[in-house]
């Protein structure tokens, strides 16, 4: 009668040889035995069928296991049903019984294991960190003959059978560290969880597969990208090494490992080739113990040590196996993605045009691939715009960084009169619809009267309200085209600027920035409705209303060089320098600038704030001009700006 | 030009003054500040920066400020804004600055435009013209300039009448004299650019020599350089 005997349910020894977390090959991970964490290289889909043959005294063919495996981001969900992982026992119990005809017949015992599926799951913290647990399904069939007495008027002996089937479920958890490209670690428990039936016949209690709580330890070195040396441990004293030799698609693998039950001290080697191609990986993988398998094993050895393994115990035979696996994606590929974002500009609704030629925010992005990437930026601001608006398209060199401008369309329609803080949406695309990649930042979007204070961007201010400007002009201009159908067609601009002039200052008052605790621009159509504003306000109206009727204009910023920054208007009368003498005797009140067609043009410099009539605002421009933009060599010195407003 | 514009950032402050009139004889007028209007000028009155002198025939007048002292001769023209010693960085600068005030999306202009305007009435060799053209008038209070040793003052007096006088622009001999100006500064580069635009004009016979032979010299300093 069997008496004793062990059995430790499966730890790290698979099928396919020990491949550590190899980069390149997504099959081995399917082993619960050895990636006890279930850490996977799947970004979508996975599927792996594994099918072997057996050379016991006959040759055995089997389906070893079917996988299949779900990456969704961080996440990974994988099962695997295992039909081949199992393994018979039958023994004389030692005990005979004669039958009628004299003939003796011995009693047997049946125990058959096996792992019937299992479900994995795991986590990647990061992209050096992943933890997860295997759960696996486990069935023991007990089956023993018995002899049973049966006392009636004659002593009978009755054969009976005992039989137990017995599940429970084992589960265990394991993190994985990747340190750089070449060292990674792995940690995991063996029988960490126990659940499910116990035998209830004391018989067969000794025989269950043993769950005694151990551990793993591995560790993987890749000193060379063609070149990875694996080791794993259990505190069961059990190990394995491996050696893996990348080629191209191609690998070879070579496992060598240690089994406390098993001799010799190397009981056997796992060599392995593998090819990867577009979507698919095969292994032929081969499992050779160096010790006699086809001899009869007397039951001694099973009553004294069980077996360590289902499919790798001293009863083992050699095997041929060929595993392949099949990685879907119906994920595009993430070819780049953000480091940063950063948002140069405050957004003045105003300024629309300044956002489609300067970029409002700047990425760090990184192309992910050895390819060269074209990438489509495109932003969107909340409260703003209703669809992305895209940035030029920018290339990057494989696994490259860059930085990518976006710029933004800020609608006409647009209108707010208070600051509100937003948010921009920053998206990058390279070919499918999807971004490959995000972003959010805040944006702070301004009022549209507000202004950066650049006296560039009052150009803005001044375009914006034309339509008002020109009805304006046109009015004013109509009540005295008497006048000015009485001059000659060269004088018309520069009488048309007076006339605008006087009709502008009329009722205006010039106050200091009324709203002093930020830069505020007011409309021509406001500073006219408001009958004031500073210099800033009068500048942008003035400079808009002598645009209107065609009259070219130029803003000129006196910096602030520690005093009260100031503007004001520049108008060109299209006449040529011999016409001066029409408009002035004196040589300092007028300047020369060559228009973009290469004629000198005179222009006119007016203080707009002098709303006292249009000689004294002309004197007092061209004095303020002579002196320091002209005299003090403030153009040169970047003391004082010319800015054209076309 | 790039060259001169990098420069300019490191350049010094140019400061006007105001002068008293030390001697006068003749007709000598002033327009001050913005004034549409002429005023006889009295010896021993103030000029401010902002005014502008101007002399008739047979007539001058010597002002003397504060560092500085200055003979207008007859039939000229000068802002005393521009009686000032300035250094040739500064004049640099005022150069740049032609550039600068124009409009934007300048086009390259190759004007081939020789005609010649004014009284250039042969008298190749005598810078004072005795006209009445204020152009002219500008030009030779420039030349006053240049004689009193204000040599980068009279540049950019003789280059502002150029704008705004252009016939002025067209007289061999004012822009040969104050070419040769900027070739004494060592200022090869805008020398040459100034005696290559006064070969597009109508030259004498020994103007095209004297422009010519400069052109060369000026081409050999700057491939020596």
């Amino acid at each position: 009668m069997i008496t004793n005997g062990s059995i430790l349910s499966q730890s790290s020894f698979g099928l396919n040889g020990y491949w550590g977390l190899s980069l390149n090959f997504n099959t081995p991970l399917y082993s619960y035995e050895s990636n006890i964490s279930n850490y996977s290289h799947l970004e979508d889909w996975g599927f792996s069928f594994l099918y072997g043959a057996e050379f016991s005294k006959s040759t055995n063919t089997n389906i070893y296991s079917i996988s299949l495996a779900k990456t969704l981001e961080k996440h990974n969900l994988s099962t695997r049903f295992t039909p081949g992982y199992q393994k018979e026992f039958i023994f004389n119990t030692g005990e005979s019984i004669i039958v009628e005809d004299t003939s003796a017949q011995s009693l047997t015992a049946n125990f058959t294991y096996k792992e019937l599926f299992g479900i994995g799951y795991s986590y990647k913290f990061t992209d050096q960190f992943n933890a997860g647990a295997t759960f696996r399904f486990f069935t023991q069939d007990f089956s023993q003959e018995i002899v049973t007495p049966i006392f009636e008027d004659t002593l009978y002996l009755v054969r009976d059978t005992q039989e137990e089937k017995i599940n429970f479920w084992k589960a265990d958890i394991g993190v994985n560290y990747i340190l750089n490209e070449y060292l990674n670690f792995s940690l995991a428990s063996i029988n960490l969880l126990n659940f499910g039936e116990k035998a209830e016949n004391s018989n067969f209690e000794q025989f269950e597969i043993k769950r005694d709580l151990a551990a793993l330890f591995g560790v993987n070195v890749t000193p060379i990208n063609s070149l990875a040396v694996n080791f794993i441990y259990e505190t069961t004293s059990s190990y394995q090494m491996s050696l893996n030799g990348y080629l191209g698609d191609l690998a070879l693998g070579l496992t060598l490992f240690h089994d406390k039950y098993q001799e010799p001290t190397i009981a056997g080697m796992v060599p392995t080739i593998s090819y990867k191609g577009e979507i698919f990986e095969l292994f032929l993988s081969g499992v050779k113990y160096f010790s006699d398998r086809k001899k009869d094993f007397g039951v001694t050895g099973f009553l004294e040590n069980g077996i360590t393994n289902i499919i790798n115990n001293p009863y083992s035979f050699d095997k041929v196996l060929l595993t392949v696996s099949i990685n879907i994606n119906t994920i595009a590929k993430k070819s780049v993605e953000f480091i940063d974002v950063q948002v140069v500009k405050d957004i003045y609704p105003t300024f629309t045009d300044n956002y489609i030629d300067y970029p409002f925010a700047y990425a760090e992005i990184v192309n992910l691939t050895d390819e060269y990437v074209n990438v489509k930026p495109m932003a969107r601001i909340e409260g703003v715009n209703e669809e992305n608006i895209q940035s030029p398209i920018s290339s990057i060199a494989p696994y490259d960084t860059a930085k990518v401008p976006f710029y933004i369309i800020v609608p006409e329609t647009y209108v707010s009169d208070k600051a509100v803080l937003s948010y921009a949406d920053f998206y990058l695309f390279v070919l499918s619809e999807q971004p490959d990649d995000q972003f959010q930042k805040a944006v702070l979007i301004n009022s549209n009267n507000s202004w950066d204070g650049r006296v560039s961007n009052l150009q803005y201010f001044i375009k914006k309200d034309l339509e008002f400007s020109i009805n304006y002009s046109k009015a004013v201009l109509s009540r005295n085209k008497t006048l000015l159908d009485t001059l000659h067609n060269e004088l018309e601009d520069f009488y048309k600027a007076k006339i605008l002039f006087y009709e502008f200052i009329k009722h205006l008052t010039y106050i200091s920035d009324p709203r002093a605790s930020g830069e505020y621009v007011q409309f021509p159509n406001e500073t006219i409705e408001l009958k004031g504003g500073d210099c800033d306000d009068l500048s942008v109206c003035y400079s808009s209303l002598l645009e209107s009727v065609g009259i070219q204009t130029a803003l000129v910023d006196y910096k602030a060089n520690g005093k009260v920054r100031h503007v004001n208007v520049l108008f060109n009368t299209k006449l040529v320098p011999g016409q001066a003498k029409l408009i002035t005797n004196n040589d300092t009140k007028y300047f020369i600038r060559e228009s973009f067609d290469g004629k000198d043009e005179i222009w006119l410099p007016v203080e707009v704030t002098s709303l006292t009539n249009f000689e004294t605002a002309w004197s007092l421009g061209s004095e303020k001009f002579n002196k320091e933009a002209i005299n003090d060599l403030g153009i040169v010195k970047g003391k004082v700006a010319i800015i054209d407003i076309y | 030009m790039k060259k001169l514009i990098i420069f300019l950032l490191f350049a010094g402050v140019v400061n006007a003054q105001s002068f008293t009139v030390k001697e006068i004889s003749g007709d000598v007028k002033y327009q001050n500040g913005n004034s549409e209007n002429w005023t006889s000028l009295l010896e021993g009155s103030k000029v401010s920066d902002d005014a502008i002198i101007i002399t008739s025939d047979n007539s001058f007048v010597e002002l003397e400020g504060k560092d500085v002292s200055f003979k207008l001769n007859e039939l000229s023209a000068v802002s005393v804004s521009s009686i000032k010693k300035m250094n040739t960085d500064d004049l640099l600068l005022a150069l740049a600055m032609e550039d600068m005030m124009n409009a934007p999306k300048e086009i390259e202009k190759n004007s081939d435009n020789t005609a010649v305007y004014g009284t250039e009435t042969g008298q190749e060799h005598t810078l004072f013209i005795k006209s009445d053209n204020f152009g002219i008038k500008r030009l030779n209070g420039a030349v006053q300039l240049a004689k009193s040793d204000l040599l980068e003052s009279a540049v950019v007096a003789a280059r502002e009448t150029y704008r705004k006088y252009p016939e002025t622009k067209t007289i061999s001999s004012y822009r040969i004299y104050f070419a040769d100006i900027l070739y004494e500064k060592g200022l090869y580069e805008e020398a040459l650019d100034e005696f290559l635009d006064i070969q597009k004009l109508q030259l004498s016979e020994n103007d095209r020599t004297v422009v010519n032979d400069k052109t060369e010299s000026i081409k050999m300093k700057l491939l020596g350089e």
